[in-house]
């Protein structure tokens, strides 16, 4: 019989870093969830993608057993690093702090489709967009 | 004095995940935990979602005032007006340290690993058995006995035991709660060098060595990686333990082969299956035969000696 599943977490950590500090620690520690056995797994399936914030989703049993997916990195961390840039505007719409062309915001949309809320990659590179824009990043053909 | 972080609770819509995560993350915030809950009645109005996105993101005391963190919270509405998405609510409180990073040992039993171990939490009574009481406290450190790995090393080790007397020298890279080095001891090998780049794990594997009634001439724990081991030794190890990564084990291969004795052992694990060929190339390369492969769900154990 399937184990039943009492949590659902989604953690956003940088790759091959996880450790008992917040937010895994509250996150985890309120279910029973042994933190450092999912540290352990979650550093080893990220390693190789150190520097970059890997999202993962956690389904937490009954017995504080637990499974996990990783998701694709938030739009905001590839947006920074198509466009070059360490920091997005302060002010969200009233600096522009690098850009992105058009292709590689289909680029990022393509690798976000998966995970985001939406049906095809046109409305994926809007959701996208918005994101950029927010984050003073413009869209340049 | 005890830590205590800046607990941050953002309960919005959805579809502002992205836009809360950067602007969280230019804050400071180190990752953050979001879920789905059902969207509290008083902010259904303003969500206009039966299903709202609940983010929790941590930031220690000192690093914060609450000036700072209204701002954030304008910061926040303002995203997510300039994403046409609903303004999302922002909270904040302070926790202490101990009560997330202890909640999950409430659920942690006395287990028994192999036919030799029983792992006992530290404020359990041991029970009566036949097995050798391994009494653990890890604190924050790598080690309670629960994952894969650390069993494979410990049902390693116990292979080992008829090598393990007074005269063995060992070392164990990568010690987190000690358990590898005091499993070792406990089992007869006579003295245990152990090296963790982690502070935490240094002091929790001393703490765990006291509760053990560990002599402090078998154990030798200091900060520190595979060099360490190698500086502090007047002789070639018996054999040695490292229960990291794989990414983290491979580099350290070589340097290994040089600190063994000719007929020397190695237990290395932390390492997932799908590594496990990669890993033994390297082995091989420098000269260590693959005794045997363990493997435990996704996980593998190599069982090696020098050539």
């Amino acid at each position: 019989m399937a184990k039943k599943v009492v949590g659902l977490v989604k953690l956003a950590l940088p790759a091959g870093k996880a450790a008992a500090t917040p937010p895994v620690g509250p996150a985890l520690g309120q279910h029973g969830v042994n933190i450092m056995a999912f540290c352990k797994e979650y550093n080893a399936k990220t390693a190789d993608k150190a520097g970059l914030i890997i999202p993962v989703e956690i389904s937490i049993y009954e017995d504080r057993s637990f499974t996990f997916i990783l998701k694709t990195p938030p739009a905001s961390v590839l947006i920074k690093k198509e466009a070059g840039i360490e920091k997005g505007a302060a002010q969200p719409n009233t600096q522009t702090v690098g850009s992105i062309t058009r292709d590689q915001l289909r680029s990022i949309a393509e690798i976000k489709l998966p995970d985001l809320n939406a049906n095809d990659i046109d409305a994926a590179m809007k959701i996208v967009a918005g994101t950029a824009k927010n984050m003073g990043v413009a869209i340049t053909d | 004095m005890t830590n205590r972080w800046w607990e941050l609770q953002i309960i919005g819509h959805p579809a502002a995940e992205d836009v809360i995560f950067w602007r969280l993350t230019e804050f400071g915030c180190q990752g953050m935990a979001t879920d789905l809950i059902p969207t509290p009645p008083e902010d259904l109005p303003t969500l206009g979602t039966e299903r709202a996105l609940r983010v929790r993101a941590y930031l220690p005391e000192a690093t914060a005032h609450t000036l700072d963190l209204s701002a954030l919270s304008i910061w926040l509405q303002q995203d997510a007006i300039a994403a046409e998405i609903l303004p999302p609510k922002v909270t904040w409180s302070l926790i202490r340290e101990e009560d997330w990073s202890s909640s999950w040992k409430d659920h942690w039993e006395i287990q028994e690993i192999g036919d030799r171990f029983v792992i006992c939490p530290a404020w359990l009574s041991v029970p009566e058995s036949d097995r050798i009481p391994l009494r653990l406290d890890p604190g924050s450190a790598f080690g309670t006995g629960t994952h894969a790995t650390t069993q494979l090393c410990l049902e390693s080790l116990e292979m080992r035991e008829a090598q393990c007397t007074p005269e063995t020298v060992l070392a164990d890279i990568g010690c987190g709660s000690g358990i590898l080095s005091i499993g070792a001891i406990l089992l007869g090998a006579g003295h245990v060098y152990a090296v963790d780049t982690d502070i935490m794990s240094v002091k929790a594997t001393v703490e765990n060595c006291n509760l053990n009634n560990i002599p402090s001439e078998c154990l030798t724990v200091k900060q520190g990686s595979i060099d360490l081991v190698q500086a502090g030794l007047d002789d070639s190890l018996d054999g040695l333990m490292c229960n990291i990564l794989a990414e983290t084990i491979m580099p350290m291969i070589p340097q290994m082969a040089n600190l063994v004795k000719p007929k020397g052992w190695a237990i290395l694990s932390g390492i997932l299956l799908e590594q496990a060929q990669e890993v033994s190339d390297v082995l091989e390369a420098h000269g260590w035969i693959i005794a045997t492969l363990w493997k435990r769900g996704e996980w593998c154990c190599f069982n090696v000696r020098r050539g």
